[in-house]
């Protein structure tokens, strides 16, 4: 083998010479007047008049769904077989994806590929009744413009449409309501002979007793990406709340956000509360939903946690209603998800789109077995009265259901940014590793106002 | 090929003058013909691309001219220096991990082991190759997730009870760096095989006849020897770790979001560019990994002899 | 052999027992650490959800259960999983094809013409080469999106189709293996360029056309950034970002999210080894491809 001999000097001048071109041209770029760095904020007035696509009666629409919700689509497209339908799988933002919005930057980029109805999550609705850039219109189409008759509106639950409304507009159907109540197993507690709470002191009384009469069993979990919703949400802690379209208010310091963090220390701290996910890979295996006395959750976790997921037999899960602290009149309570169809202001068969959204939304065929609780009231009566909902719940819930619904806390705003990503990858994190939610809360505090920053928030910490 | 090009330099040089002026103009055309298609792939995504990044980072969406303060507003940005760090300790991890590894493992397999059984464990050492990209994160969310993983029993005994815990955000680069090994070793450890292999056996025979122990032939002989090479794995090892991507964009869908959606650079300026619609900000972001994989190819190109395009 | 060498091996011998022991040791781990996710990986789509979890993870379910998976998978989407494998293979052979077309030309016309710009084309090139393709792909993408081209195949095979490390590749090939001599004499014989070029450089360049055409394939179908980012819909992707939607939107990786489908983990499974076997084809063979192909640059010297 040849000793390598070194590279000619011209070829090292050449390089050299190109990289000192380069170098320079960007000196020079420094030296120049500099305009501001910051994005052109869009312009459009939202209050122009909709202006719908070239319409094209019976085209294909496209459909893009959860895997949830995909059966009622798929319901749909049976009993409607003369719809010509292309139905898409996604993640349906769970979790705080982005995947819906990343996309339709792409699809205003390239003027065409928008799916013509979608299920998203409410913080969809922020950007989607919005263009993405001064020469874009908005995705979601404002629904209340001759699309979906105001009869079909005002049969949705109350407030159950505020995170649809921009601008005086509705840009969404909402599918289900997600107000939190107390689910607990009756037989269970009725074994071990304990009350149900009614306030969150005796909730954490019970906890402890739980912890040391019964270890192993379960009074709640803090591990899922909405977890937070469940809890700080209804105990009323400012850590979302919109003051003014543009300004938020983050204040974890806040006592109602302590008092929460305190209470669920304790209960972390005996094991009565996990810090796993109900909906984490491990749970259903080690400890499994039969270790679960009591939840804390949405309307959805009796069908969709208890039943399908964790396969409780009937006649065991109860709910009861919100939590309330001692010394406050007025119960107040979260809500997790409850997702949205929008249907797309591109699209060329919005009466097709705009049926879907509707049919999927109101209709008992589908909502009446939904595994969620339905936002429009005479589906959720239907619900309530189905025998597969009333005879799988060991109390009548509909009372229960019905009075949380009204308690939703407003304080929680519907923000640009959703509100699981800080939770998920800073709170959970910590707490896995052994930290206390009270000791996490300034983290909590600079994620959100981190984010809320960057998506163009102004913050107000009082 | 060694063999085939020793002659050529030499014979080409005393080339009459006067023959390769006249052949010049006949041959040069041709010469534009052919690299024709090539030339205009390689403006269109690799000079035209370059540029515009510069273009789109001196600029804002306005089209007006802002000089630094993209990328001084992108180097602000909170999460600009978490994902930096993100991507620096995850390249040390990597570098040494690779670097260190394979060659010992090269070493190993070309002179202590019996040739046949050193061909099994190269081809079984390789074939994991074949899953890169999104095939192995997937795998290692299994293998990870002490719930279904073969090994779950090794992850306990480390302290990992469930998936969550696997992945804090501390255990990352780890992970990063497990998934790369997997399925680049095998590749560079065949690759440093050939290198020694390429090593005359005259050499290692007087090596040993000098007295020189297997150990004190390696770090005498061979790895000087492989220098060049193991510079070039460590340059490409690092241009691509800077690259990441699918690996953290997928462990953070799987872990429902414990993982951060912008812990590497270009996960950040995907987040600019498709959730903030920024795209000068992104391209900032890219200039600045731009110039990181720029000095590592300049330093290649230049400093290194892999890479002579000096043959006449 | 003499006494005295025989001694000192023995003396070796015994010195270098602990040092054996650990590369025993280490290459015993690192056999482990490679084979065993493979060996799992391929057992898994053989057994149900419940039975990945309970059973022993090395174990062998039943074919019953891997037609199950197998069903299930095709299921999705209405062949969905059908659909982004033919994807994959009109992008990387499309892309093979015109990288081919290219790469050949330009490196026999770098390796054995002249013409003006020759070396800065190959620093170019060379620079190009070692750049981390990653970070432009934003540009790109803004620069397809000016021709129109986002959303159609070509967004996706003709950045493919640029491959500078093949060029240089059969660059490499060129200058080392064909002497100019050989051309020059052709040349007088009234062979024209292009007759030179198919004639006797084409047939030579077999061996590195196949080189090329390994690397870029595999880079190819492995690729997820770029169709990631100009593909909007479901139907063009690639098998690689597919799998990414079959993990981020059934139950595979969370189990209880997402109810109406039956994709969980044996099933995903199954859907990387599906999407792999093409490249796992090419590697058994490509061992030997891939030392000479990255050796090149080296046995120059």
């Amino acid at each position: 083998m040849k000793s390598p001999e070194p590279a000619k000097p011209g070829m090292r001048r050449l390089v050299s010479r190109s990289a000192f071109a380069l170098l320079s041209l960007s000196a020079a770029a420094m030296l120049g007047g500099c305009a501001s760095a910051t994005q052109s904020t869009p312009t459009a007035s939202p209050s122009a008049a909709f202006k719908p696509a070239a319409q094209t009666a019976g085209s294909q629409i496209t459909v893009w769904a959860d895997s949830t919700r995909l059966p009622a689509v798929q319901q749909y497209q049976k009993s409607h077989p003369d719809v010509k339908m292309n139905i898409v799988t996604y993640d349906g933002s769970a979790n705080g994806s982005t995947y819906l919005q990343t996309k339709v930057q792409l699809f205003d980029r390239t003027g065409n590929g928008w799916p013509d109805v979608v299920f998203g999550s409410p913080t969809d609705v922020t950007w989607a009744s919005q263009p993405t850039s001064p020469s874009a219109t908005a995705f979601a189409a404002p629904l209340d413009a001759n699309l979906v008759p105001q009869q079909t509106l005002d049969g949705f639950a109350k407030g159950s449409l505020a995170p649809c409304q921009f601008n005086g507009h509705t840009y969404c159907l909402r599918n289900d309501i997600a107000q939190v109540v107390l689910w607990y197993n009756k037989t269970l507690m009725d074994k071990f002979g304990y009350q149900v709470p009614t306030t969150w002191e005796q909730y954490e009384a019970l906890g402890e007793q739980v912890a040391k009469e019964h270890p192993g069993y379960l009074v709640g979990a803090v591990g899922d990406t909405n977890s937070q919703e469940s809890y700080f949400w209804s105990s009323q802690c400012p850590a979302f709340q919109l003051e003014d379209p543009a300004t938020l208010k983050v204040d974890l310091a806040d006592g109602n956000c302590t008092r929460m963090a305190t209470l669920l220390d304790k209960l972390i701290a005996a094991k009565a509360v996990t810090t796993q996910g109900f909906f984490s890979q491990g749970f259903a295996k080690d400890p499994g939903g039969s270790k679960v006395l009591m939840a804390n959750g949405p309307s959805w976790y009796g069908q969709y946690l208890f039943n399908a997921a964790f396969k409780v037999p009937a006649g065991q899960i109860a709910a009861a209603a919100p939590l309330t602290w001692e010394g406050e009149t007025t119960a107040a309570t979260g809500n997790v998800g409850g997702g949205v169809w929008m249907v797309s202001s591109h699209s060329t068969n919005l009466k097709a789109s705009t049926d879907l959204a509707t049919w999927l939304t109101t209709s008992n065929d589908f909502q009446a077995n939904a595994p969620t609780y339905p936002a429009y009231v005479p589906a959720a009566k239907a619900w309530l009265a189905n025998p597969a909902n009333s005879k799988y719940f060991a109390t009548d819930i509909s009372d229960v259901f019905q009075q949380a619904a009204d308690l939703v806390w407003t304080g929680w705003s519907n923000t640009k940014f959703s509100d699981a990503t800080a939770w998920s990858n800073v709170v959970l994190p910590a707490l896995t590793q052994g930290k206390t939610l009270t000791e996490t809360l300034p983290q909590w505090q600079t994620a959100i106002t981190d984010e809320a920053k960057s998506v163009g928030y102004t913050i107000a910490t009082k | 090929m060694t063999a085939l090009n020793t002659g050529h330099e030499a014979v080409s040089s005393v080339t009459p003058v006067r023959r390769r002026a006249a052949t010049r103009g006949r041959a040069g055309l041709a010469g534009y013909l052919f690299v024709s298609g090539y030339a205009i792939l390689l403006l269109a995504f690799g000079i035209f691309p370059t540029v515009y990044a510069f273009f789109l980072a001196l600029t804002n969406d306005r089209g007006q001219f802002t000089g630094l303060n993209q990328f001084i507003k992108v180097a602000q940005d909170y999460r600009f220096a978490p994902a930096f760090l993100n991507i620096s300790l995850y390249l040390v991890m990597w570098l040494l991990s690779v670097v260190v590894l394979t060659v010992v493992v090269a070493i190993v397999l070309r002179s202590r082991m019996r040739p046949r059984l050193s061909a099994i464990f190269r081809f079984l050492y390789y074939l994991p190759g074949a899953l890169a990209g999104v095939a192995s994160v997937l795998v290692w969310l299994f293998m990870l997730d002490p719930a279904v993983s073969p090994v779950s029993w090794l992850l306990r005994s480390l302290g990992f009870a469930d998936f969550a815990a696997v992945l804090s955000p501390g255990d990352l680069p780890v992970i990063l760096v497990l998934i790369a090994f997997w399925t680049g070793a095998g590749g560079w450890i065949v690759v440093m095989y050939g290198a020694l292999n390429n090593i005359p056996d005259e050499v290692l025979e007087a090596a040993r006849t000098d007295g020189a122990g297997p150990w004190k032939t390696a770090w005498h002989i061979q790895i000087p020897m492989i220098r060049k090479w193991i510079a070039y794995m460590a340059i490409l090892a690092f241009a691509g770790g800077t690259q990441l991507f699918v690996e953290p964009q997928m462990l953070q869908t799987a872990s429902l979001g414990r993982v951060s959606p912008t812990w590497s650079p270009n996960q950040l300026a995907y987040v600019f560019a498709f959730q903030h619609g920024d795209f000068n900000g992104a391209a900032a972001i890219s200039i600045f990994l731009l110039a990181l994989g720029l000095i590592c190819a300049a330093l290649l190109v230049t400093r290194s002899d892999l890479f002579k395009v000096d043959e006449s | 052999m003499t006494n005295a060498s025989n001694a000192s091996a023995t003396r070796r011998r015994q010195t270098t027992l602990v040092p054996n022991l650990i590369v025993i040791a280490l290459f015993a781990a690192l056999l482990l650490f490679f084979v065993v996710p493979v060996v799992w990986l391929l057992l898994a789509p053989t057994k149900t959800a419940n039975e990945l979890i309970h059973d022993n993870p090395l174990s062998f379910g039943s074919l019953a259960n891997l037609g199950a998976a197998w069903q299930h998978l095709i299921a999705f989407q209405d062949h969905a999983l059908l659909m982004w494998l033919r994807n994959s293979a009109v992008y990387s052979i499309g892309a093979l094809v015109i990288t081919l077309a290219t790469s050949v030309p330009a490196g026999y016309a770098l390796a054995l013409t002249k013409f003006r710009g020759r070396k800065t084309l190959l620093v170019i090139t060379l620079m190009v080469m070692i750049m981390p393709t990653a970070t432009l792909v934003l540009p790109i993408f803004l620069e397809l999106n000016q021709f129109g081209l986002i959303g159609t195949i070509w967004s996706v095979i003709l950045p493919f189709s640029f491959y500078p490390f093949g060029v240089y590749l059969v660059y490499i090939y060129f200058a080392t293996t064909l002497p100019r001599e050989i051309l020059a004499a052709a040349r007088i014989d009234g062979c024209s360029e292009w007759q030179l070029f198919t004639r006797i450089a084409l047939p030579l360049a077999k061996p590195v056309a196949a080189l090329v055409a390994f690397f870029s394939f595999v880079g190819n179908w492995n690729n997820f950034f770029l169709p990631y980012l100009v593909l909007p819909n479901s139907d063009q992707f690639p098998i690689q970002v597919g799998l990414n939607q079959l993990l981020s939107s059934t139950p595979s990786f969370n189990p209880v999210a997402g109810a109406g489908l039956n994709i969980t983990s044996p099933e995903l499974a199954l859907a990387i080894i599906i999407a792999i076997v093409p490249v796992l084809v090419l590697f058994l063979f490509s061992q030997r491809a891939l030392v000479s192909g990255m050796l090149a640059g080296a046995t120059k010297g």
